[in-house]
């Protein structure tokens, strides 16, 4: 009965820490968007480095 | 995981810093110095001297070409940092108290202190390589006197000309250096002083300590605490981990009171909290001190603590630490 009462507690802790993991994923897969609209707000190619208007670059 | 002990510090340390490689960490003190040390051994590779009185705060660059210092001599100082030459020293009215670089490495902020009749104050400087290093504007770019509760700590952030400030209230800020205008606020970040505040991988979190024992993570565009770590003792700083989901924690009771604080009731040590499940994971002991300083290796592989007793500690991880998945499999971004 202990065993099936750990077990259940576990389980609930399982989920809530699945829970939290997929809240997290979710708001960093946000978070790389916000980054990438940055960069290209402020014309700064993926590598870091500015450039001019002489050239779009994909933002892959 | 035995530590590496960097002795060359006669007093407590301030601030420790690694390059963005990792192979060098740099570290101020209240001895006036900034030491650079080999990461992997501890061999230290040269010294900074200038200052004439506590070395508050470091920055490197990206390039681990130049390193600026601030100082309760009220001067920040840029160096290069192979030669350990000053390059230039700005001075002002009051004790410089954090430097941060900006991503691209051009610009540098930094906190000067309030007193004797001054106001604390934010100066963002733009540095000029163009020449040897040497010919820098002594004016800033940008400069204003935060409104409410003394600035702390201070970093840049990915979007363009806004700043983050931690405060002594426990307020943090999002301000815009242009116009020196509070674009978003949190009043009740922290219940005490923040100590330490240190960006994420990418700049859209960051974490910050407060003497309210508490450490926090924080949306850097909104604001908003995401993670909570309340602890049993008041921090000084907080770093996060690269490649593996934990932020770590240090601090201990102030120096007045340790007198009457058991080193055994474990004040001195480094928390390692998860950062997603707000856990406590594990602790690292060996300062004889409160730790005033952590710094995380930035590609993952260990960490460095600096404490009131003076030492640096530079901690390698065990294959267990990289092994090791107390959570089970659960696959969580950086």
């Amino acid at each position: 009965e202990d065993a099936a009462e750990e077990s259940n507690i576990s389980a609930e802790l399982i989920a809530h820490r699945k829970r939290l993991v997929d809240e997290w994923n979710a708001w960093r897969a946000r978070c790389r968007k916000d980054i990438s609209d940055e960069k290209r707000s402020r014309g700064i190619r993926n590598d870091g480095r500015e450039h001019g208007d002489e050239e779009k670059e994909e933002i892959e | 995981m035995r530590p590496i002990l960097l002795q060359g510090h006669e007093r407590s340390l301030t601030q420790i810093k690694f390059n963005r490689e990792g192979d060098l960490l740099f570290s101020c003190s209240k001895d006036h110095v900034i030491n650079v040390w080999f990461s992997h051994n501890g061999e230290r590779l040269g010294t900074y001297n200038g200052h004439n009185g506590t070395v508050w705060t470091i920055d490197v660059d990206s390039q681990s070409r130049y390193l600026v210092s601030g100082s309760a001599d009220n001067t920040l100082k840029l160096w290069e940092v192979s030669t350990g030459k000053c390059l230039f020293t700005w001075e002002f009215p009051t004790a410089v108290k954090r430097v941060s670089f900006s991503d691209d490495d051009e610009q540098v902020v930094c906190i000067t202190e309030q007193r004797m009749g001054y106001q604390g104050a934010i100066r963002v400087f733009r540095l000029n390589f163009d020449g040897d290093g040497k010919d820098q504007d002594p004016e800033p770019e940008r400069f204003f006197n935060p409104i409410g509760s003394k600035a702390t700590v201070c970093a840049f952030t990915f979007m363009k000309n806004l700043i983050v400030t931690g405060h002594e209230s426990g307020k943090v800020a999002l301000i815009d250096v242009a116009t020196g205008d509070e674009i978003q606020t949190n009043e009740r970040a922290h219940m005490d002083i923040i100590t330490d505040l240190q960006m994420g991988p990418d700049g859209t979190y960051f974490i910050t300590s407060s003497k309210d024992k508490v450490a926090r993570i924080h949306d850097t565009k909104t604001l908003r605490v995401l993670k909570t770590f309340s602890t049993e003792t008041p921090l000084n700083s907080a770093a996060i981990a690269p490649n593996r989901p934990y932020v770590l924690l240090g601090g201990g009771q102030e120096a007045m009171q340790v007198t009457t604080t058991s080193l055994r009731q474990g004040k001195f040590e480094t928390r390692f909290w998860h950062k997603v499940f707000e856990e406590e994971v594990g602790r690292v002991k060996g300062h004889f001190g409160p730790i005033n300083t952590i710094a995380a290796h930035p590609a993952g592989t260990g960490y460095a603590s600096g404490g009131e007793d003076g030492f640096v500690r530079m901690h390698h991880y065990d294959d267990s630490y990289f092994k090791s998945k107390p959570y089970g499999d659960l696959e969580i971004d950086e």
